[in-house]
């Protein structure tokens, strides 16, 4: 327990100079876009990861976050600070329909079900231009400001420690949810849903519950990442931005914490490193990906798991095995 | 024991987080004279990637005709950076940085799709020479900065040109539209819905289709039932573009066909097959504009490349050839102040004719009008 | 509709509306072939295939290439198409499919995911990224049955579609091989068990399937334009139906896909084609509610 409470600690120190560490205007930029999927995968992994259902849909609720609070910044004159909880909220309550009509189905027919929804939604903001501008997308959408404080959040440098304090505080709600009653709920749901019924655990709350705090984060983190782009278009909710986040989580390796934004930091790098392939780009990500999904099916983090259990093991001498 | 190991996989880790911050750099070389660096940032996947790879080759061949003439400042070459930004924003802004801080180019030319054109500008805003060249929104240069340019025309200039033509040539005596439902669709529309009536052509109706939409057979039946005297088809995709012209022909309409300003080319001609003979449009490039740089560039085009060369390589190409007469005349690569006046203080002979720019950087250009007669665009007087 | 009172203007109306019928039974058509694949993977394999659109995009581009390159008739070009779109997917199934069998159902929707990008991506950069058409004899001629105009193509798509369906249909019904398709579709272990070997079972099913998407891919290729990305939406269009038929029902795969292809028709025709778009989308909600399963679909409540 100490250890760990140190280690990541220590993490959470590099992470906070890295800014200062890194000069360039670039990397700053995409520390923060980093960040910004970071909260997103790990919003999606409380559906993929403690319930274990794969939501091909959440991409819709990233961008109606980001469209939400677009829209009342710019339209309304709400002030910038509020939208995060605007469109957390506004997502929280599209996710609630969402999960009512499809956690009654499981597996692949929840998969395809949250496909469609997410396409019904994205059809929504791609046609509906009197309102969301469809494919033109929304426009000057105003910077992230705090109240009081005269920081420039266009730049990424600052723009960084607002995402940092969202990955921090998603992080330890993930922690905090799978150490108490309800994360025992979910893993018991996900595991061996009977006999959860039969210890009392109504299953279709549980996940309901989970659907839609997972919804409302990813709305949140939308609404940060509009406001740091400053222009959204419909695109983000496509098939691509789906894919995109799905293939975070499962790289970075499901049902854990450091799994997802370590999937997060691949898959940006990976992209920004492989513009040096030229015109394979995309040929080379789809490859490394599938010999990804084939070789560690359970992930990147599989690796340093395996590593710290072979150490531990070495360590103790004895054939026991201590739970990760 | 314990915490050795444990102490070996924070620093483990922290080396590996510094690592990947501080990245892969690339080499400095030392050159005898270092080369212009023009960045172009194209989408060459997704959607517009035929559109993107068009642009790129039209700048890649005129930058070979400057090269083989010495390049510019006393010798320095033009040297093309090529980016992909997918047709997306978020991509469009990453490629800009990366371009502006790691490669250090000298320049930035993109912005085929609006959205993209509306982040970049903000990422060169007052630091870089930009031009965008397909863009067409209107706060690319309403909200542009003092080193920004747009290099087509703005679909109001197209079409006050192009609806005179309609009245006093074409005369139908009705039309209907079939027109994209974006911002572009929309002001085409309005703008031709009220230039058209004023000359007495009766609207009988408008029907949007969607981008992803593969197949219109539905509207156009719903167009013909209409009965109007004439179709005017707004595209901007070329694949739709075909397949609109295609389908009119094959709902069993004997009207005329218009097609929208500014989006002819070869591929879609040769799409269409036959059912774009004799429709005219107008663009701002045409293949017998015969002026010296235009025949030039066509040629070197043909010797590079499998494609024809087509209006949205021209923009490209033109980008290029401004970029490097301004830095050129003003006797320095990085004085953006300088350049700018440059290019904002004159005319200017390229290869789509002779223009200029306003104060905020938008292209007054020639329009052209042109039809298709045996499979190529041919300009009308 | 509100039927106009003269009668003149209510034939017109009738014919309108006959003409967007027979626009949307050929666009449906389409659609079945694609959803029928689909489905069947689902079924015998029970695998969610994202890629199966990337088979119908080669489906057009073998035909474009059997046409333009090799001079060969159209209708062989669709034989031989379809043919390759079925070598592809016996391919795909030994490299992306096959290897993950015993693992979780996310692990192997992710590799038909990466699939998908490395069959777009790669079609981009070995065939171009410029659209191309396919030349079929028949697209642009035109043929009057009464008064309602159609091309000779959508009649094909029609006639060819049917037949096909009609193959599938004996041959999961009559055929040793087809039983135990259904066989292993009904109770894996249980097929496994009386000596089926399932590795062969899943192979030619998916073979069949990826035929199918490619012949789709050849036979609507002709209408519009083929572009690598079109498989992208070959295979929301394969879901939409699918979700609406039943998941693993080729019934429900068949009515789906022509109750889509109608209503897009006539939603487009009559209220806008921004609406038609969505049609799909409101189908699905619709059915749903009434069925979560799908028209034809089997409940499954619980985990698999």
């Amino acid at each position: 327990m100490n250890k760990r409470t140190t280690m990541t600690a220590l993490i959470g120190v590099v992470l906070a100079i890295l800014p200062l560490l890194v000069g360039s205007k670039y990397y700053q930029h995409m520390l923060v876009i980093w960040g910004l999927y970071a909260v997103y995968a790990l919003s999606l992994n409380v559906v993929i990861g403690y319930l274990g259902e794969l939501n091909f849909g959440h991409a819709a609720f990233f961008g109606i976050g980001a469209y939400t609070s677009a829209i009342l910044t710019t339209r309304y004159g709400v002030p910038v600070v509020s939208g995060p909880l605007f469109a957390a909220l506004v997502t929280g309550l599209i996710g609630a329909v969402v999960g009512y009509l499809s956690l009654r189905s499981t597996g692949p027919q929840f998969a395809i079900l949250t496909l469609s929804f997410g396409s019904i939604l994205f059809t929504i903001v791609n046609y509906w231009v009197d309102f969301t501008r469809g494919p033109m997308g929304i426009t000057n959408i105003p910077p992230f400001s705090l109240p009081f404080l005269k920081i420039d959040f266009t730049q990424a440098r600052n723009m960084y420690y607002v995402v940092l304090v969202a990955v921090a505080i998603t992080a330890y709600g993930c922690f905090a949810l799978m150490r108490g009653h309800s994360g025992r709920a979910f893993i018991a749901v996900r595991e061996n849903p009977q006999l959860a019924a039969s210890l009392g655990i109504n299953i279709f709350q549980t996940k309901l519950l989970g659907f839609i705090g997972a919804a409302a984060l990813a709305g949140a983190a939308g609404s940060l990442y509009a406001h740091y782009l400053s222009v959204i278009t419909p695109d983000m909710m496509g098939l691509q931005g789906v894919a995109a986040v799905i293939i975070m989580v499962i790289i970075g390796g499901k049902g854990t914490i450091v799994g997802p934004m370590i999937g997060a930091l691949v898959y940006v790098c990976l992209l920004e490193v492989l513009r040096a392939t030229g015109p394979l780009r995309m040929v080379s990500f789809g490859a490394l990906m599938t010999l990804c999904v084939i070789f560690l099916p359970g992930g990147l983090i599989s690796i340093w798991r395996r590593h710290m259990n072979e150490t531990r093991l070495a360590e103790a001498g004895n054939t026991t095995v201590e739970h990760p | 024991m314990k915490s050795s190991n444990f102490t070996a996989a924070t620093i483990r880790t922290s080396v590996l987080a510094i690592g990947l911050a501080l990245g892969f750099s690339n080499g400095v070389h030392a050159q005898a004279k270092p080369p212009i660096k023009i960045a172009a940032i194209v989408p060459l996947s997704g959607a517009g990637a035929f559109d993107g790879q068009l642009g790129l080759e039209g700048m890649q061949a005129m930058a070979e005709i400057i090269n083989a003439k010495g390049g510019i400042l006393g010798g320095r070459k033009i040297e093309l950076i090529t980016y992909d930004d997918k047709g997306l924003p978020e991509e469009g802004v990453s490629a800009t940085k990366r371009a502006i801080e790691q490669d250090k180019v000298d320049a930035v030319v993109g912005g085929w799709f609006s959205a993209v054109a509306l982040v970049m500008k903000e990422a060169t805003r007052d630091t870089m020479l930009n031009f965008m060249t397909s863009a067409q929104h209107p706060d690319v240069t309403n909200k542009g900065h003092k080193y920004m340019f747009r290099v087509n025309a703005t679909s109001t200039m197209m079409s006050d040109k192009y609806s005179k033509f309609i009245c006093e040539k074409i005369k139908p005596k009705s039309v209907a539209f079939i027109t994209v439902n974006d911002d572009y669709g929309r002001l085409e529309v309005e703008n031709y819905t009220r230039l058209l009536s004023a000359c007495g052509i009766a609207v009988k109706g408008n029907e949007f289709y969607n981008r992803n939409d593969t197949d219109f057979t539905t509207v156009l039946t719903k167009l013909r039932s209409l009965q109007p005297d004439a179709i005017y088809v707004s595209a901007i995709n070329t694949a739709q573009g075909a397949t609109i012209y295609r389908q009119i022909k094959q709902t069993g309409f004997k009207g005329t066909t218009i097609a929208s300003a500014g989006n002819m080319n070869p591929k879609l001609i040769e799409l269409s097959g036959s059912s774009l003979e004799n429709v005219y449009s107008v663009s701002l490039f045409a293949p017998d504009l015969k002026n010296p740089t235009a025949d030039q560039w066509q040629a070197q085009y043909q010797k590079m490349f499998k494609n024809q060369p087509a209006f949205i390589g021209s923009l490209g190409a033109q980008s290029v050839e401004l970029i490097a007469a301004a830095m050129d005349k003003a006797g320095d690569a990085h004085d953006y102040n300088k350049v700018s006046t440059v290019l904002k203080g004159q005319k200017w002979k390229t290869l789509l004719g002779e223009m200029s720019f306003d104060d905020k950087g938008q292209a007054l250009q020639n329009l052209y009008l042109i039809q298709v007669r045996k499979g190529k665009i041919v300009k009308v007087d | 509709m509100p039927l106009p009172l003269d009668l003149k203007g209510a034939t017109l109306d009738f014919i309108l509306l006959g003409q967007q019928l027979a626009n949307g039974i050929a666009n449906g058509m389409g659609y079945v072939l694609i959803a029928v694949g689909l489905t069947l993977v689902f079924g015998v394999l029970r695998i969610v295939n994202f890629a199966h659109g990337a088979f119908y995009m080669l489906g057009g581009y073998f035909t474009y290439f059997a046409v333009q390159s090799f001079g060969v008739h159209y209708l062989l070009a669709v034989a031989i198409a379809a043919f390759l779109a079925g070598m592809c997917g016996l391919i795909a199934n030994q490299f992306f499919f096959r290897p993950l069998r015993k693992e979780h159902e996310f692990i192997i929707l992710l590799s038909s995911l990466g699939l998908s990008i490395l069959l777009t991506n790669g079609s981009e950069l070995l065939f171009g990224a410029d659209p191309k058409y396919i030349e079929s004899g028949f697209a642009d001629a035109t043929l009057d049955i009464g008064p309602v105009t159609v091309t000779q193509q959508r009649l094909l798509i029609f006639v060819l579609a049917t037949m096909a369906l009609a193959f599938v249909y004996w041959f999961i019904r009559r055929t040793r091989y087809g039983k135990m398709m259904q066989a292993t579709a009904q109770h894996p272990e249980g097929a496994a068990l009386t000596g089926i070997n399932t590795n062969f079972v899943h192979a030619y099913t998916f073979v069949l399937a990826c035929a199918l998407a490619g012949l789709s891919g050849a036979l609507v290729g002709p209408t519009a334009m083929m572009f690598p990305t079109v498989g992208d939406w070959a295979v929301l269009k394969g879901f939409t139906v699918v979700v609406i038929g039943g998941l693993g029902s080729i019934s429900g795969a068949c009515i789906g896909g022509l109750l889509l292809g109608i209503a897009e028709a006539l939603g487009g025709g009559y209220i806008s084609q921004g609406f038609a778009e969505a049609i799909g989308y409101v189908l699905i909600v619709v059915v749903l509610i009434w069925r979560p399963q799908g028209m034809f679909g089997i409940s499954r409540g619980h985990k698999s």
